[in-house]
């Protein structure tokens, strides 16, 4: 892949104001084997958006193991209706066997979520990434309090690689609220899992994500029992602090 | 090659609790003395050395390391296990290494 990090920046600061088609057509264009991760939520309109740009496109989603009936029946949805292949990359079972063993079932309540995280979501989906060039994520800035406010539209992936040595990461609806990516579902009449018609807005494993009320940051529906905005290794000059 | 750890002092002035972790581990795997140079990125003085090395390679976390090679080819490693296995050729555990990965990017919490 002759893509520089140069590059990268510079579709950055480019397409920073264009659509998420924009960003999209860009992503699928430039990279060839490049994949939409798809958690089986809002993130559907990615999907929707790709198949109106592109005939064949990858799309994978991480099986936890641990999600909902709905999103599941929502992944078998999505398939047919695209007519798209979605691969499910699945948690490395002698880590999975270890880690109940050891914690049993829902240690996230008492610990945190991130070492369950760790094994069910990031390990598969490293397994994933090692084999593109590319993935297309459902970030946005929007989506969490104090970690997501620098989600650029593409990037040069720090903590995956490729084969290559370099993974690019594009996130198209980085820019997009909750309310437009809504507004673009009902516009294009996009499936959507139907646990969001129960109250969920943000939907991950069952047992970390639970239903809002209105007005309610979608955040509150994750992980509610730990501080929402911890953040610790970002480097922030104080005279930039807004 | 030259190794140099960027250290950061956090705005209010408190250490950074990752980089403590890991001058723990370097020194307890008797790899700090592989290390040529610490410098400290104080968020609260631009001007300091690691704030203006962070800026001037385009870093935006620490702690991070800086690896210049011979001929001056530098190569900047913000995931510590990354770092230990590809510079200092130290076995590491995928568990050590995704448990780094998922503390260092909340943004993969909606992936």
């Amino acid at each position: 892949m002759s893509i520089t990090e140069n590059d990268v920046n510079q579709w950055a600061s480019d397409y920073k104001d264009k659509s998420p088609q924009d960003i999209l057509t860009l992503a699928l264009e430039a990279v060839d084997n490049i994949a939409i991760s798809f958690s089986g939520a809002e993130d559907v309109v990615l999907v929707d958006m790709a198949s109106k740009i592109k005939k064949d496109f990858q799309v994978f989603t991480l099986d936890t193991g641990r999600l909902h009936p709905e999103t599941y029946r929502f992944l078998d949805q999505i398939r047919e209706k695209y007519g798209v292949q979605i691969e499910a990359m699945y948690p490395n079972a002698d880590q999975i066997e270890k880690f109940i063993k050891e914690k049993g079932y829902f240690s996230f309540y008492q610990d945190d979520h991130k070492e369950c995280c760790s094994v069910r979501k990031i390990g598969p989906l490293r397994r994933k990434l090692e084999t593109l060039d590319g993935w297309i994520t459902g970030q946005r800035k929007d989506q969490s309090p104090g970690t997501r406010t620098n989600v650029p539209v593409a990037q040069v992936d720090a903590a995956f690689a490729g084969p290559s040595g370099q993974l690019l990461k594009f996130n198209p609806l980085a820019n997009w609220s909750s309310e437009q990516v809504w507004a673009y579902i009902r516009a294009n009449d996009v499936p959507y899992n139907d646990l969001h018609e129960q109250g969920f807005i943000s939907i991950g494993c069952e047992p970390c994500t639970r239903p809002i009320l209105p007005n309610q940051h979608e955040r509150e529906g994750r992980w509610w029992w730990e501080e929402a905005t911890a953040k610790e290794c970002g480097l922030h000059a104080e005279t930039n602090k807004s | 090659m030259k190794i140099t750890l960027v250290k950061k002092i956090k705005a209010d002035g408190s250490p950074c609790q990752k980089c403590r972790d890991i001058s723990d581990r370097l020194e307890a795997s008797d790899q700090m003395k592989l290390i040529h140079q610490v410098i400290i990125a104080d968020e609260a003085n631009p001007a300091s050395p690691g704030m203006l090395l962070a800026s001037e390679l385009s870093v935006n976390r620490a702690p991070f390391f800086v690896v210049e090679h011979e001929g001056g080819r530098r190569e900047v490693y913000t995931v510590y296990f990354k770092f230990v296995k590809e510079i200092l050729n130290q076995i590491t555990s995928e568990e050590e290494e995704l448990a780094e990965i998922m503390h260092d990017n909340p943004d993969l919490d909606y992936i």
